[in-house]
């Protein structure tokens, strides 16, 4: 799962981009409105995080930006203005959630991890495929009942795929939502990933459909 | 502050000329009517002297008997209208009829270059007379023809007349006064209106000073209206500095706050709940900022069902698991009589909590409620979940109260209704949901019916 966060201020920033870092995303940040309304535009996000009193271009005229051009990734919006006219105002332009400042990090997490789940039509925070089970909150993955340890590349490569279950995922699509923009991006570490993976997991699990990517089998 | 009454000085400024001038014309006027009647009498008593001179140079005997006036006042004793003729040693020549038991009178002194002279003198009987002297020479003798006319008589008439005329000036003056009381009144009157005008700002009745006044004290009302307008803008940059201040402050204390959690040890602690701290007291003030400027709502009103769809639209967003159903109202629902944002406020605290609470199914209804203190608008939102205990729900009300630590938010929001319903003098009761979760019910002022009535949404 990738993800934007625009923010402003140098170390909410930062803190942010380490907890989602630490919560499973790769994470790409931008500091003012332009930059982010043009990584929104051209990078494919799972979901953004953004603040709205932004330098340049303010967080509302970019997210209405990013509807009117047709962008429907989840928006999760910062804010210090927390009455429920600054609230709705947010929400009509666009955004799918709205966080107050100051806010606990544990709050942006569950709220972006609900917005993906959302976003993938997936109604429970625990995500199942056969034997496999991944919950959402955790990052806790079992087989059969029993917990399995995962790196955090295995987890994300894990996670996307069962938030897409039934659906085949190309190589190229896998490596734009894993990895942040300075990420070097090799098409054979995706491969390299995905077979120690399938290692940890049940035979079959993760499907390879020939010429155009992998598959986690639906139920 | 004050002192003496505006009116009051132009009554009495008016009033006391009107007095002195009133006074000084009646004294003007007797005087002049008193020359007047005394010039006539001389010009008579002179023509006399010149009738009897003429006789005299006439008959050139001064004991004629033919030296006589035909004026018969000159016949009556006592009238004060005597003549006499006599030499310069005081030996009477002739004298009129009506010189009797009085001494012929004198002027003392020596004559005139012209041989006439005039004074005022009592007779015997104290009648004022003025007395025209003059002398004859005929031949070698010398004669005196003095003539006397009654002065006193004069006297009288322009006593009569200064009686008269002060009565009259008296008369005009009262009207003249209660004129001048009722220009004062009238003149006031605009300065009336101003100050009623200003008082109705005062009391919020109306944002300005309204009404046309005159060109004296136009200005001054103009000046009230911009000083209003600078006053307004004074508090609304004090307003929007605190509210920059506050919501500035939210980003170093997220950051403070996110530091210090992701840290350990004794300093990660303080700062974690000294900034706890500053984020519940910058809360706080920003309410009670928004609550101080919350001072002219009067006017204002609000379309609450318009509000209610907008804000079940934004929580389907947020709360998409949860069945927000809103239930079509009556077609002349009253407006909710206050400001928009704060009913957005109050409505959209307490439909997030239903969603949060609820087992997916949330009802809101609007409605009209007759009460004791007139038309009341009645927002009823029913949910599904475990509801409140009567015990827990008195607790609820109360201030800052928290039942449930582990569901995200402050706890201030519903202080922040407690506190928005108190100041529009509404009523928040909790009850039991027939849907078996929590039945909130909020009774608000409505705005007075302008007699629009609008289609049900």
């Amino acid at each position: 799962m990738r993800i934007l966060v625009v923010e402003d201020d140098v170390n909410l920033n930062r803190q942010l981009k380490d907890a989602l870092t630490e919560g499973g995303y790769a994470v790409d940040v931008a500091f003012d409105g332009e930059e982010g309304h043009f990584l929104g535009d051209t990078e494919p996000y799972d979901a953004i995080v953004l603040d709205i009193g932004l330098p340049q271009m303010d967080g509302l005229s970019v997210l209405e930006n990013w509807r009117r051009d047709g962008k429907t990734t989840p928006v999760l919006l910062l804010t210090a203005r927390d009455r429920w006219s600054d609230k709705v105002q947010g929400i009509d332009a666009g955004a799918d959630d709205y966080v107050a400042k100051p806010f606990h990090m544990e709050e942006v997490l569950a709220r972006l991890r609900a917005l993906v789940r959302r976003a993938a039509g997936l109604a429970s925070n625990e995500i199942v495929s056969g034997t496999v089970r991944l919950d959402v909150r955790s990052g806790k993955v079992t087989v059969d009942g029993q917990s399995i340890k995962l790196t955090s590349h295995e987890l994300r490569l894990l996670s996307y795929l069962m938030h897409h279950k039934g659906k085949v995922i190309s190589r190229t699509e896998l490596t734009e939502h894993l990895y942040d923009q300075d990420f070097d991006r090799d098409s054979n570490t995706i491969e390299v990933f995905v077979g120690r993976l399938r290692k940890k997991l049940p035979e079959d699990c993760i499907q390879t459909v020939r010429g155009l990517g992998y598959q986690i089998a639906e139920g | 502050m004050r002192k003496g009454s505006i009116a009051a000085s132009l009554f009495w400024l008016s009033a006391g000329w009107l007095v002195v001038a009133l006074v000084a014309t009646g004294f003007l006027l007797t005087d002049l009517y008193s020359r007047a009647l005394d010039t006539a009498l001389s010009d008579t008593l002179d023509f006399h002297v010149e009738s009897l001179a003429g006789s005299l140079l006439e008959t050139g005997d001064p004991q004629s008997q033919d030296i006589a006036l035909a004026d018969p006042r000159f016949g009556r004793p006592r009238s004060g209208w005597y003549w006499a003729i006599r030499d310069a040693d005081g030996t009477l020549y002739n004298l009129s009829r009506s010189v009797v038991g009085i001494d012929t009178p004198d002027i003392p002194g020596p004559v005139s270059a012209s041989g006439r002279q005039t004074a005022i003198m009592d007779d015997s009987f104290g009648t004022s007379m003025r007395v025209v002297e003059r002398t004859v020479t005929i031949g070698p003798d010398t004669y005196e023809i003095i003539v006397t006319g009654n002065l006193s008589e004069i006297l009288e008439l322009v006593g009569n007349f200064r009686g008269q005329a002060f009565i009259v000036l008296g008369a005009v003056g009262v009207m003249l006064a209660m004129m001048s009381f009722i220009v004062a009144r009238f003149a006031m009157r605009p300065v009336d209106r101003l100050s009623a005008a200003i008082e109705s700002v005062r009391a919020g009745e109306s944002a300005a000073v309204t009404g046309t006044y005159p060109r004296e004290i136009a200005p001054l009302a103009e000046e009230v209206n911009e000083l209003l307008r600078s006053n307004t803008q004074i508090i609304e940059r004090a307003r929007n500095q605190v509210g920059n201040l506050a919501h500035g402050l939210k980003t170093p204390i997220a950051v403070l706050r996110n530091e210090a959690g992701t840290s350990k040890g004794a300093l990660a602690d303080v700062v974690l709940a000294e900034s706890d701290k500053m984020s519940t007291m910058v809360t706080t003030y920003l309410e009670r900022a928004r609550l101080a400027a919350r001072t002219s709502v009067v006017g204002k009103k609000a379309d609450a069902a318009k509000i209610m769809a907008r804000l079940s639209r934004v929580m389907a967003k947020i709360h998409p698991d949860i069945a927000i159903t809103l239930h079509p109202h009556e077609p002349a629902l009253p407006w909710f009589r206050g400001d928009e944002a704060d009913l957005e406020e109050i409505a959209g605290n307490l439909l997030d909590n239903a969603c949060k609470w609820s087992g997916g199914q949330v009802e809101v209804r609007l409605s009209a409620e007759q009460g004791s203190a007139g038309t009341v608008l009645l927002l009823a939102i029913d949910d599904n979940g475990p509801g409140l205990s009567a015990e827990d729900a008195q607790k609820v009300l109360r201030r800052g109260v928290r039942l449930d630590e582990k569901t995200p938010g402050s706890g201030l929001g519903l202080d922040i209704v407690k506190e928005l319903v108190d100041v529009y003098g509404g009523d928040l009761a909790l009850k039991r949901s027939a849907l078996g979760g929590l039945l909130v019910e909020l009774r608000l002022p409505t705005a007075r019916q302008s007699g629009i009535t609008r289609p049900a949404t």
